[in-house]
């Protein structure tokens, strides 16, 4: 795993080695605040949308949550690196739609709601319109990698309003600049290329004198547009930006030596152009839909897509490679709602005014099936969301319905949106209708050697240990699972997880916890299927 | 284009034409064209105001060619304006004819600085600081990354000039979008140089080695010797600093250098005197040849013959030109000679969206060209060769031959990749061989109508107007009739205004009816396959020469043969108009007929063309017009 995913290793304020806020309140929000005042003279400071893409759906097995209700449930094994933000999030289950997918079709959905919704904007091109407003960029589209050349569509999750692709950058540098280098904006840097335009004027004039015989028309031409471009700055209002953030303070990135570095940077910008009020709109992929790239970083050899097809490439190292990897990106997700939460004025933390969507555009990364793709949102968007909750539907929901209710929560008037014209209900706290699991016993029985237990079968939250289940028995310590490779393949205990089973095996005892060393017989309770199925 | 026979006898007809112009054509336009071309109006972009003498009417020669034809076609004056006199009419067309046949006198272009093309920049900055600026992008198995050039990215597009070719940047003034621009890149490259040196040296950045920084790089940005006080004084203005302060300063210098117009514009320094005909100097000669055939600045070795005055011979030019198209520099000169001369780039919008298809069908003529540029092969093989050059995405096109590439196997997890072109000689695929056929150039050019007009633009080099804004359009086939898209052209040719064009135009496009919107040939037995809906594939035709031909293949042979030396001329003055980074004029005829006539009769080769053109009059000297105005800014 990356060993230093959370060193703060990085600040763009000069001379502010490791601080959190590199940045000085600088009334900004209030500023913002008085421009956005409502009829009744309320204040409030804009809304954000941003949303974080990752490529390749989730290994089910340790990104689903394990039974639990919308205010009491444990998070998932994958979501250990951001479940600090706990009460900022609120996790959405059972989104999605019929069947399975490609990753064109996936990618096209995370934003667009469907896949024959090519025709239209995607919602976070609807949302910038509306919250845009005046800021310099009226939204923001980010990747780390280039264009998958099978299937273009499996690069893109931003469309415009014909429903053409929108190009995105991946270079931090070049997106910082385009924020925070323009000398128009700079009063120091604005300062520095002037006098640098008198300098190489001064020098092409004693040039001029010298030859002579040189075509005037040339340098005429020079002159011209020297002239032009010190006219421009020096009649250049003082002002420092739309927030009041002196930029000449911000640092430029350096060269990014891997993607770790990379992505890092380009969140680090994503929050600071939130923060300085440079757009209120961004979308990032971590990585095409079917990304091919390869964490050599993570010490990983194989490429990301043919990891992601963990049950028909299976290997053990493979497996744990493709959590390494999958870890990484929750990393990342937990990287950037840090920083947003670092960010603070009189209205609380930036992310209290930001929705986050975090998610995928298909669930199961081996079989691409539609079902239970995992969403995230989070922060407050100015309270619009209730957060601190596990939303899982009774039946499945496409996401189109939940789009349609972010662009209504942000004040597009609108009753459609792709294939639904019903919004998704429950995502501010009111009513919706909650999956309702079969109800089942859990015991454990043992004698002999032996041992039989049921319940619900989960993995080790410890993603190192993949290999580790355990099966959760009521008021009681849960049985550890820990078997060899045959047991563990032949019995496809991974496919189980997060279902109620009945398992007999050899168990041992070791420090007051039971342990299955050997499975002789599992039993799903409600006779899921064979592996390989649709829903595994 | 015409055949321009320079016959270096003065005779009488000669002499009239001289004088003629003002006294015999002038006073026809001024009465009855100007009132539509230059005077209330301008209509069809046809300006006479300005051309009051003969020597205005020579550098609009082009323009003539265009009168003569309307004239004969009798489309001008039109119908509802009083027509031309039988007399006025031969008038004009006397004149033009004799003066067209005069001689001309060889003589070098004007001498003018010119900015460097985005390409050109992209280069120079990289050779002189010795890495490249790119745009950050992970990488990843069939994934491109888009423009991995930071300065491309940045930089607005140039147009290409009058020439067609983007080097040609007269037409595209510096602005001061283009100076932010500049800045920025200056500033990003001494971000990049003072990070390395930082990685690279434990010691602290010591004014020594500011001194050393700057005494070489000022030489080589100028692309040439710099006074020495030139460099003294900048090297006096790091005095007194060190540490952040001295970078700071030393940075400043540099970036003074690079927004400099000696680094911006090509020619800006060159040595000369005011109002005559001189060769140009070794270190502005070393860079016409630097960029001509490398798209970059000189390498160390060629500014080194430029100093100690070896490049003054046409034998060391052409010795220069060898090596230099052994590096993989040359390479520019496929990328964008190759690529802007046939249009390539209409791929790029074409096939946007499938990369892989673009990679193949797009690299194939490149690499095609690239070896003809490179491996001394003649000319002509660009009409006609047995080698092509094929990867996996291009394979289908050639039958039984593709069996004699090397095997492809995909590795694991992979689908469908670009993979690199492979040298095939041609034996057993039917209708291939040459650029013309390659499915690239067929798929950009769709329909018969396209594809004779590029045919004849770009490889003819014929000069054809656009179509008149009042064209009719191509009638549907009457009802009852079935006319084939090949019939309606025949009646839109019957137009006497659209037959002009189309009679040159449409037997070219029609003769590669055998091959299918992909470039696929169709085979002789699926040819004949004919029925009601789809009649057999007709490609013959008949040139305005009156050759006939029954296919593709046949015209092929009429190419190789009686066009042979059209198409050669054609080559030359495209290639010779890159090199100048201008549009020929009268006075550059001398120099091509000059070197078609000598790559026909020796079957020169493209190797030969570059070497001639290196030791041309145009290449080698210029006129350094006197200085009208000082300029005091």
């Amino acid at each position: 795993m990356s060993s230093n995913w959370n060193i703060e290793r990085r600040t763009f304020l000069r001379g502010a080695a490791g601080a959190l806020v590199p940045l000085p309140f600088l009334n900004l929000m209030e500023r913002s605040a008085a421009a956005t005042a409502n009829q009744a003279g309320e204040t409030k400071p804009p809304l954000r949308f941003v949303t974080l893409f990752k490529p390749n759906g989730v290994h089910p097995p340790s990104w689903n949550i394990n039974g639990g209700t919308e205010n009491d449930f444990r998070m998932s094994p994958l979501m250990a690196p951001f479940a600090k933000h706990k009460d900022d999030l609120l996790i959405l289950d059972n989104m999605g739609d019929f069947g399975f997918s490609s990753h064109s079709n996936s990618t096209r959905r995370f934003l667009a709601g469907h896949h024959t919704n090519t025709k239209s904007a995607s919602v976070d091109q609807i949302i910038a319109d509306k919250i845009g407003g005046g800021t310099t960029h009226r939204s923001l589209e980010l990747t780390t990698e280039g264009l998958f050349t099978n299937q273009i569509g499996c690069s893109y999750i931003s469309y415009d309003s014909h429903g053409n692709p929108i190009p995105r950058e991946s270079d931090p540098q070049l997106v910082f600049d385009r924020l925070f280098r323009n000398p128009m904006r700079d009063p120091k840097r604005r300062q520095e290329t002037i006098s640098l335009l008198d300098r190489v004027a001064d020098d092409a004039r004693s040039l001029q004198r010298k030859a002579g015989s040189e075509d005037q028309d040339t340098l005429d031409e020079y002159f011209t547009a020297v002239r032009e471009t010190e006219q421009r700055l020096q009649n250049m209002t003082p002002a420092t930006g739309t927030a009041g953030v002196d930029f000449s303070t911000l640092k430029r990135p350096e060269g990014c030596a891997t993607l770790n570095e990379q992505v890092d940077a380009m969140l680090d910008i994503l929050a600071m152009a939130l923060w300085t009020d440079s757009t209120r709109c961004v979308s990032y992929m971590l990585g095409n839909s079917n990304s091919r790239m390869i964490f050599d970083f993570l010490g990983i050899k194989q490429q990301h897509h043919y990891l992601s097809h963990f049950f028909r490439n299976f290997s053990r190292s493979n497996i744990e490679a493709l959590l390494k990897i999958s870890l990484w990106h929750m990393e990342k997700f937990d990287y950037l709602l840090t920083k947003l939460k670092s960010y603070k004025d009189q209205n609380g933390p930036l992310l209290d005014h930001c929705v986050v969507l975090f998610g995928s555009g298909m669930g199961h990364s081996d079989n691409h099936t539609a079902q239970r793709i995992p969403i995230i949102l989070a922060g407050k968007g100015g309270g619009m969301l209730k957060t601190g909750r596990y939303l899982r539907f009774a039946e499945n929901q496409e996401l189109s319905r939940l789009h349609l209710t972010l662009l209504q929560k942000f004040g597009v008037e609108t009753d459609s949106y792709a294939n639904t014209s019903s919004p998704l209900s429950g995502l501010d706290g009111g009513a919706f209708e909650e999956y309702q699991e079969r109800p089942f016993e859990t015991w454990v029985k043992s004698g002999g050697g032996k041992i039989t237990v049921q319940g619900r079968l989960r993995m080790s939250d410890n993603l190192d240990e993949a290999k580790v289940f355990y099966v959760e028995v009521k008021d009681k310590a849960p049985v550890r699972v820990e078997v060899n490779f045959g047991d563990f393949h032949g019995f496809n205990l991974a496919y189980h997880v997060g279902t109620p089973i009945t398992l007999t095996g050899n168990s041992s005892e070791k420090n007051g916890q039971i342990l299955i060393t050997k499975v002789t017989e599992l039993k799903s309770l409600f006779g899921k299927s064979k592996p390989g199925k649709a829903d595994g | 284009m015409r055949c321009f026979l320079y016959i270096p006898v003065l005779h009488a007809a000669f002499l009239a034409s001289l004088l003629g112009f003002e006294k015999n054509v002038r006073p026809i336009i001024e009465h009855s064209c100007i009132k539509c071309h230059g005077g209330e109006k301008v209509k069809g972009k046809v300006d006479f105001s300005k051309i009051l003498t003969q020597t205005d009417a020579d550098a609009h020669f082009d323009l003539w060619e265009t009168v003569e034809s309307v004239l004969e076609a009798g489309e001008m004056p039109p119908e509802d304006e009083p027509p031309l006199s039988k007399a006025d009419q031969k008038a004009i067309i006397t004149w033009y004819r004799q003066r067209l046949e005069a001689p001309v006198e060889a003589l070098p272009g004007d001498f003018r600085p010119r900015r460097l093309s985005g390409q050109e920049y992209r280069n120079t900055l990289r050779s002189l600081f010795g890495f490249d600026l790119k745009v950050a992008v992970a990488k990843a198995e069939q994934t491109v990354a888009g423009e991995e050039s930071l300065v491309l990215k940045l930089l607005p597009t140039d147009p290409p000039g009058a020439s067609g070719f983007v080097n040609d940047t007269r037409g595209a003034r510096l602005s001061s979008v283009i100076l932010d621009e500049y800045s920025h890149l200056s500033d990003a490259a001494l971000e990049t140089l003072f990070s390395k040196i930082k990685r690279e040296t434990a010691a602290e950045f010591s004014r020594a080695r500011a001194e050393t920084l700057i005494r070489s790089f000022v030489p080589r940005a100028m692309r040439r010797p710099v006074p020495g006080e030139q460099v003294d004084k900048m090297i006096a203005a790091l005095d007194g600093k060190d540490g952040e302060a001295l970078i700071a300063a030393t940075k400043f210098e540099l970036k003074a250098v690079l927004m400099s117009p000696a680094f911006l514009y090509r020619g800006i320094l060159m040595e000369g005197t005011p109002g005559k005909q001189q060769p140009v100097d070794p270190f502005e000669l070393a860079e016409r040849l630097s960029y001509f055939l490398w798209e970059d600045m000189p390498d160390e070795e060629l500014a080194k013959a430029a100093a100690n005055g070896s490049l003054s011979s046409p034998e060391a030019l052409a010795v220069q030109v060898e090596r230099m198209l052994l590096s993989p520099k040359a390479r520019s000169l496929a990328e964008s000679f190759g690529v802007q001369w046939l249009g390539l780039e209409s791929l790029d919008e074409l096939l946007q969206s499938d990369p892989i298809r673009l990679h193949a069908l797009k690299t194939q003529p490149v690499d095609f060209l690239h070896y003809l540029f490179t491996e001394d092969r003649p000319v002509m093989e660009i009409i006609d060769s047995k080698i092509t050059f094929v990867n996996q995405g291009t394979s289908g096109f050639y039958g039984k031959d593709r069996q004699r590439m090397a095997r492809y196997a995909p590795t694991k997890g992979i689908e469908r990749q670009t993979t690199p072109n492979q040298r095939l000689t041609l034996v057993d695929a039917e209708g291939r061989g040459g650029i013309l056929t390659m499915p690239g150039i067929l798929t950009m050019n769709e329909g018969p109508i396209q594809r004779g007009t590029w045919m004849l633009r770009q490889i003819l080099g014929e000069q054809l107007g656009d179509p008149p804004a009042d064209t009719p359009p191509i009638e549907p086939s009457p009802r009852g009739l079935n006319l084939s898209f090949r019939e309606r052209f025949e009646i839109h040719r019957s137009n006497v205004t659209c037959a002009r064009c189309h009679e040159k135009i449409d037997p070219l496009g029609f003769a590669f009816e055998a091959y299918d919107k992909n470039g696929q040939y169709l085979l002789a037995s699926d040819r004949r396959k004919g029925n009601k809906e789809t009649p057999p594939i007709n490609a013959s035709g008949k040139l305005p020469s009156g050759e006939t031909f029954e296919d593709f293949a046949q015209l092929k042979s009429i190419f190789l043969t009686s066009q042979r030396e059209t198409i050669v001329r054609n080559i030359v003055v495209r290639t010779l108009s890159y090199a100048l980074c201008r549009k020929l004029e009268r006075r550059d005829q001398p120099t091509v007929e000059t070197i078609t006539k000598n790559l026909c009769e020796n079957n020169g080769t493209w190797k030969s063309l570059f070497i001639q053109i290196a030791g041309s009059l145009p290449f080698r000297e210029t006129i350094i017009e006197t200085a009208t105005t000082t300029h005091e800014q």
